[in-house]
């Protein structure tokens, strides 16, 4: 009975590949010496299985994505995360088209992390046109709602940008952009419970906050607004190099926690775009080497405010002041495409300088991937 | 004996599956009439391709040394995950076809601005994706 039952998912598994226009597999491997992101420096490795299944129906397509994520040093953050959704892509006319998608979403962490799990439901709607054959317009909004395990998370939100951006004959392309996002805690009053957890584990010295809704709490909702600009430049046809620039500001609310955290791969839903005001610069160089490998090497500085977050010292006490981060990151990325698969590598620094010394912290974190891709259907 | 019944039958049932499933339609990818194209975008335009798909992202180009015009399938989404503009050079390796006087190449795999697009496998099958808007973000790791 067993072997059937192990002979029928073999199947089930081989079956759903052929029916899909698509099926791809990767294989991720990470490898940092700062997963939680503070001076509490902790290494620890993470590999990820991602399986990706698409397929049409007309001018519909569905698609379905796995990923499991397995931390050896921290295994309780381990997670699975599935999507599974359909878009639809309309051309008004030949120089005009319209997307949508809706994806639904679940991540199931192991019992450590249980409050992070989530499902969620995006909505994404974009309109792209040819002003003129050098001149593009776009605009996206996109509609997203969360509920988490700890409801204090659970939110909607809805962001909408638009882009202009036109190309001259000196292989100079400028873009220009400006955002509105709206985010909603649907209850982030809705408990004053502290779940304190001592530091002795995965944070080192100082307490985690984050599970700490603010007693002081005005509003529900955070608005922001961004302005966007890029200059890319062409050098040759194997050499591009780009710089842009990014100021954000919240134009009403506040972060509703005591802290604020990223970590290293997982998300983590106390930070997200919405967290803070701003602005960021990077600079990018692109460049295609012998055998058609891709390089890429980065830098961006950033100085993030965080609205209604309070900067502590190591003992937990008030600063007095509004967290702010300055950080800067260099990255290298080296990517080869095969025709059925590909592999790639990549390297960032970061030096993260904040007013809170919890998050005053420096990181290198290494990245290796394969991912083999399967066609299936007709060649059209 | 009941074991190998079991693995003739699914076997059966994946081949008959796969024959269905890879029966070719319209014109298709033709690998005997690969050629690699050098040139210069000069329009971009939306247009039906297929019957019961997408509208497809047409770029026609300017070869570099010929002049000669060339209208390169790319894919549906791709109009909207890349900006393509006039004027800017473009290498196309993709399987040749004729059609009402017109030399039209489907794109397996495109060079742009310093980077390589993989639009299709080796044998010509297609590998954009349902999803390519949303999904492509979160891919190939963390960026800071």
């Amino acid at each position: 009975m067993r072997r059937l039952v192990v002979y029928f998912s073999a199947f089930l598994v081989v079956n759903a590949a052929l029916i899909a226009n698509t099926f791809s597999l990767s294989f991720y491997q990470n490898m940092t010496d700062n997963v939680f992101q503070n001076r509490y420096s902790e290494r620890d490795q993470l590999s990820s299985l991602n399986f990706y299944l698409d397929k049409d129906f007309s001018k519909v397509s569905i698609f379905t994505e796995g990923n499991y994520a397995y931390l050896y040093d921290n295994p309780g953050l381990s997670y699975y995360f599935h999507d599974a959704g359909l878009d639809y892509l309309h051309a008004l006319n030949e120089k005009t088209a319209f997307y949508f998608s809706v994806v639904g979403q679940g991540a199931f962490y192991r019992s450590d992390y249980s409050d992070f799990n989530y499902l969620s439901l995006h909505f994404l709607g974009a309109f792209k046109t040819y002003l003129s054959q050098t001149s593009i317009l776009k605009s996206n909004y996109a509609f997203e709602y969360k509920g988490y395990s700890y409801s204090l998370f659970d939110f909607i939100s809805h962001f909408l940008d638009v882009s202009f951006d036109t190309y001259f004959q000196t292989k100079t392309t400028i873009k220009a952009e400006v955002s509105w996002g709206y985010k909603y805690y649907l209850h982030p009053d809705a408990s004053q419970e502290a779940v304190i957890e001592e530091g002795q584990g995965y944070r080192g010295g100082r307490d985690s906050y984050i599970y700490i809704p603010r007693t002081v709490y005005e509003g529900k909702a955070i608005q922001i607004f961004s302005a966007n600009g890029l200059i890319a430049q062409g050098l040759g046809g194997k050499i591009g190099l780009s710089l842009s620039g990014m100021k954000q500001w919240t134009l009403s609310g506040e972060n509703p926690f005591t802290s604020v955290e990223e970590f290293y791969v997982v998300e983590n839903p106390s930070y997200d775009s919405f967290s803070w005001e701003g602005y960021q610069v990077s600079s990018q160089l692109t460049i295609l080497v012998p055998w058609n490998i891709e390089l890429k090497m980065g830098y961006t500085r950033s100085e993030k405010e965080f609205p209604g977050i309070e900067s502590m010292d190591l003992e937990g006490n008030p600063l007095g002041v509004t967290r702010q981060d300055t950080r800067d990151v260099f990255e290298a990325r080296v990517e080869k495409d095969f025709s059925s698969f590909s592999l790639f590598l990549s390297y960032f620094y970061v030096n993260n300088r904040s007013n809170d010394p919890f998050f005053d912290w420096q990181g290198n974190f290494f990245s290796a991937g394969l991912e083999w891709n399967v066609f299936f259907g007709g060649k059209k | 004996m009941r074991k190998s019944r079991y693995v003739i039958l699914l076997l059966s049932l994946v081949i008959l599956q796969a024959a269905v499933l890879g029966q070719e339609t319209d014109h298709y990818y033709n690998v005997d009439t690969e050629k690699k194209v050098r040139g210069t975008i000069q329009m971009i335009v939306m247009e039906p391709r297929y019957k019961d798909s997408s509208p497809f992202l047409i770029v026609i180009l300017e070869e570099r040394k010929t002049k000669e015009m060339f209208n390169v399938e790319i894919s549906p989404v791709r109009f909207f995950s890349q900006d393509f503009h006039k004027g800017e050079e473009l290498e196309v390796v993709g399987s040749i076809y004729s059609l009402d006087g017109q030399k039209n190449i489907i794109a397996r795999q495109i060079r742009y601005r310093g980077e390589i697009f993989m639009l299709r496998d080796k044998h010509g099958f297609p590998a954009w994706r349902g999803g390519e808007m949303t999904q492509k973000k979160k891919r190939k790791g963390k960026r800071f």
